[in-house]
């Protein structure tokens, strides 16, 4: 059983080689279209660059695992299909997905082809990991971020399926496949459409006012010169409740656990996720080396590890906001 | 190391200068250091959109395009969308010393009009093989742009952390 | 087409709570719902008294099903739903796979909730394997996806077709936040708001609705206007999500409509007066679920 993989986000080759150059065990892309939860024009791979980025990292020992963790649709449903295929074909570690009528088909069509659950599987619970791992025999679960820590570890305790948690990157306030805030202000969710605000409903502009941003017309923020911005997600909004504006869900800012490192390894937490397949290189190589450092650190004496401030301050300036929490892995955050 | 600032009276001069010869000097030797390399992303998203680079500290705004056969140059007039930053943040961000994302979120990359076609340069832009494109540089130009990445604090050369 | 009252998604004193099952006993919907699907620390009422309404409604001639959590946390959320699955006595709504895998295992019959996200049939047809007799499609779903769903023999389709609409689960209490106050130590205010508490944009606009952990759209999905779509649709259920005021002259209102007594274009402006908050259909559409637009009609669904 792995401990504390380091997995790195890779929205295209550049970034893929980053990660593997600054220390990633292993990286997760997704495919230029809907079947990957971060569909983004002008991200992602297509065949040639996804054959290049296999022989990349494995030529170093390092994972691709391929996210396919979108919800298929009657119309589409081939598509999806076809995207196993190819990463069966091209030989990726393993596939991240969601729906477990997919899964249905990779067990059947690539009986050797690793699977793991996505976060987009919504799975919280034992009893649901164990779902899907009698069912199709899934090897590893990504949760959502909204468990606490020792919540996590009843999960570990009670299946044998391997546990990667988000260890840093943006922050889903909500459990993740559940929430459709965007299509219900612009008619696109990353259940089906793969991306959480799509530029096309985006609207950010510089008005007497302050810098406006706008989601298919409705006022997500408006933020004065000295504020720091955040994603153009409904969940990062300020709003009015009750006569009082404010973030009403949860302010711009990124998850930090590196502070959790000790615990999560014992834990026995196989793999830490970071978020941002949205993001640059020099992204991927400044939170991929800070990274390294920490679960080495970790690993080498886990007794006298401590979260250094060069980290964290690496950390803070890369983050939404510039701020950071430890998310509903630290209890009173909920 | 910082890179220089732009010298004040040099930007009063230029922000006094009509848009278009910037623009074409730009697309110019961009088309001739770097197309080789960018002519191989797939740019038809943004074919025929006009975008408009504004670097505020100098008041210079270039008109640009893109076209099958690479980058033009285009009269001021509406655009589709407008990158807004500052001369050494633009620097910092072509040299890839520095994430978008980053900027943004601290208020130094303004992104406004068309947001889709305004991702999409930012992630084509991101696509681009580093080292290939300053390899296929012509003259000097791939080793002056990797030494000022270097000099910068980029690169492979970044600090050790501890 | 049959009606349904969906599960209480507020949280009501008991007494409210008691007063409106007792009321909707004689109301004239086929199915009820009931159990406590947003927030495990709302415990007014447990789930003996659930059981104790289901039976009542099960003697009223209704079909009573028990609700599971959306959102299972922790081993005593765990063990509350071991508990709705081993009553066995009646139907149970699971609301994710956690609650799947207990119920396929103890070969219980089921609804497959909103929340388990079937977009597509070969995720329909292992829910069908697995023992649902129902299906609710997310409450995204298009008109269009829905009609191009084959689903399997012998299981019904319910559709969220009035109601605030569920949009998202949090492991963070928004209200307790909003009251500056820590979800473990909540005082349980969202008591206060028997509809959710509405969150405007900056510019006064009305758009989400905050109900503790869940978060819904402030504005309320109509689709009574559409009862033609909906069958040609085959969809066989319509699910009313109750509201603090007028639910029973809604659900009133939905059976006059499937009587034929009510032209649903005539529905609108006999529901605007007990709506909470503005209407939306936009989902239906296939486009942003605020959007309203009563007047456009879609295309026959062609085979």
């Amino acid at each position: 059983m792995p401990l504390l993989e380091l997995i790195c986000p890779a929205g295209s080759l550049p970034a893929l080689k980053a990660a593997v150059d600054h220390g990633a065990d292993g990286v997760y892309l997704g495919l230029k279209d809907n079947t990957n939860a971060r569909n983004f024009a002008g991200l992602n791979f297509d065949e040639k660059s996804l054959k290049e980025g296999i022989r990349y990292a494995q030529g170093k020992g390092r994972k691709v695992l391929m996210a396919l963790n979108t919800y298929p649709q009657p119309d589409t449903l081939p598509r999806w299909h076809k995207a196993v295929d190819t990463a069966a074909d091209l030989g990726v570690n393993a596939i991240i997905l969601a729906d477990p009528g997919l899964m249905g088909y990779a067990v059947r069509t690539h009986p050797e082809l690793r699977l793991h659950l996505s976060v987009q599987g919504s799975a919280t619970s034992y009893e649901a990991v164990n779902f899907y791992r009698e069912r199709f025999g899934i090897r590893r679960a990504v949760l959502p971020r909204v468990l606490s820590l020792p919540q996590v570890e009843n999960v570990v305790k009670n299946t044998e399926v391997e546990i990667e948690l988000f260890a840093f990157g943006g922050l889903c306030v909500m459990v993740e496949g559940r929430c459709l805030l965007s299509s219900y202000a612009c008619g696109d969710s990353p259940n089906t459409f793969g991306a959480c605000s799509p530029g096309h409903a985006v609207r950010w502009e510089q008005t007497p006012k302050g810098m406006e941003t706008r989601l298919n017309g409705v006022l997500i923020d408006r933020y004065a010169d000295n504020e720091k911005a955040g994603y153009p997600t409904l969940c990062k909004g300020r709003f009015e409740v009750q006569g009082e504006t404010y973030y009403a869900l949860e302010e711009p800012t990124s998850l930090n656990s590196l502070e959790m490192l000790p615990e999560m390894a014992r834990m026995g937490i196989a793999a830490v996720k970071i978020e941002g397949r949205q993001r640059s290189p020099a992204y991927v190589a400044q939170v991929t080396r800070v990274w390294r450092a920490a679960i080495d650190s970790v690993k080498r004496a886990p007794e006298q590890f401590k979260a250094l401030p060069a980290w964290m301050a690496e950390l803070a300036k890369v983050s939404e906001g510039s701020m950071n929490t430890l998310g509903a892995y630290y209890r009173p955050w909920k | 190391m910082k890179l220089p600032a732009f010298p004040k009276s040099l930007a009063r001069v230029v922000s006094r200068l009509p848009a278009w010869p910037p623009s074409a000097a730009f697309a110019a030797a961009c088309n001739r250091a770097a197309w080789p390399t960018l002519g191989e992303l797939d740019w038809s998203a943004a074919h025929g959109k006009h975008f408009r680079v504004h670097v505020k500290d100098i008041g210079l705004s270039m008109y640009l395009s893109v076209a099958p056969d690479g980058l033009r140059a285009e009269k001021a007039g509406p655009v589709d969308v407008t990158f807004t930053a500052t001369a050494e943040d633009f620097a910092r961000l072509s040299l890839r010393l520095e994430d978008p994302d980053t900027l943004f979120f601290n208020r130094r990359l303004l992104i406004e009009g068309d947001t889709d076609l305004g991702l999409t340069l930012k992630n084509l832009l991101d696509a681009v093989d580093w080292d290939e494109l300053t390899r296929r540089m012509p003259l000097g130009m791939g080793r002056l742009a990797q030494a000022l990445r270097r000099r910068t604090g980029g690169g492979d050369t970044l600090a050790a952390l501890p | 087409m049959k009606l349904a009252l969906g599960p209480l998604l507020y949280y009501w004193s008991r007494e409210d709570t008691l007063a409106f099952y007792e009321s909707a006993l004689s109301w004239p919907v086929d199915v009820v719902y009931l159990g406590e699907t947003v927030c495990s620390r709302r415990h007014l009422l447990r789930l003996p008294d659930w059981i104790e309404l289901a039976e009542k409604f099960a003697d009223a001639g209704k079909q009573a099903v028990l609700a599971s959590q959306t959102l299972i946390e922790s081993e005593s959320d765990l063990k509350a739903l071991r508990k709705v699955v081993a009553d066995r006595r009646f139907l149970v709504e699971a609301n994710e796979w956690g609650a799947v895998r207990l119920l396929a295992e103890a070969r219980h019959p089921f609804v497959a909730g909103p929340t388990l996200n079937a977009y597509n049939p070969d995720t329909l047809a292992l829910l069908a394997d697995l023992g649902a007799t129902r299906w609710v499609p997310p409450v995204e779903m298009p008109r269009d996806m829905l009609a191009s769903m084959p689903v399997p023999a012998g299981m019904e389709t319910e559709l969220f077709a009035y109601g605030r609409l569920p949009l998202a689960f949090s492991a963070r209490c928004f209200t307790a936040r909003h009251y500056n106050l820590q979800k473990d130590d909540c005082q349980f205010r969202c008591i206060e708001h028997p509809d959710g508490l509405v969150l405007a944009s900056r510019e006064g606009e009305d758009f989400l609705c905050i109900n503790g952990i869940q978060t819904q759209s402030a504005r309320v999905m109509s689709l009574a206007h559409r009862l033609d779509e909906l069958k040609a649709a085959k969809v066989d259920l319509l699910r009313i999500s109750p509201q603090a005021r007028h639910t029973e002259r809604i659900a009133t209102l939905f059976r006059a409509l499937l009587d034929g007594t009510l032209a649903p274009a005539d529905a609108p402006a006999k529901l605007a007066p007990l709506m909470p908050a503005q209407p939306c259909d936009g989902y239906w559409l296939g486009e942003a679920g605020m959007a309203w637009q009563p007047e456009r009609h879609l295309e026959e669904i062609t085979p």
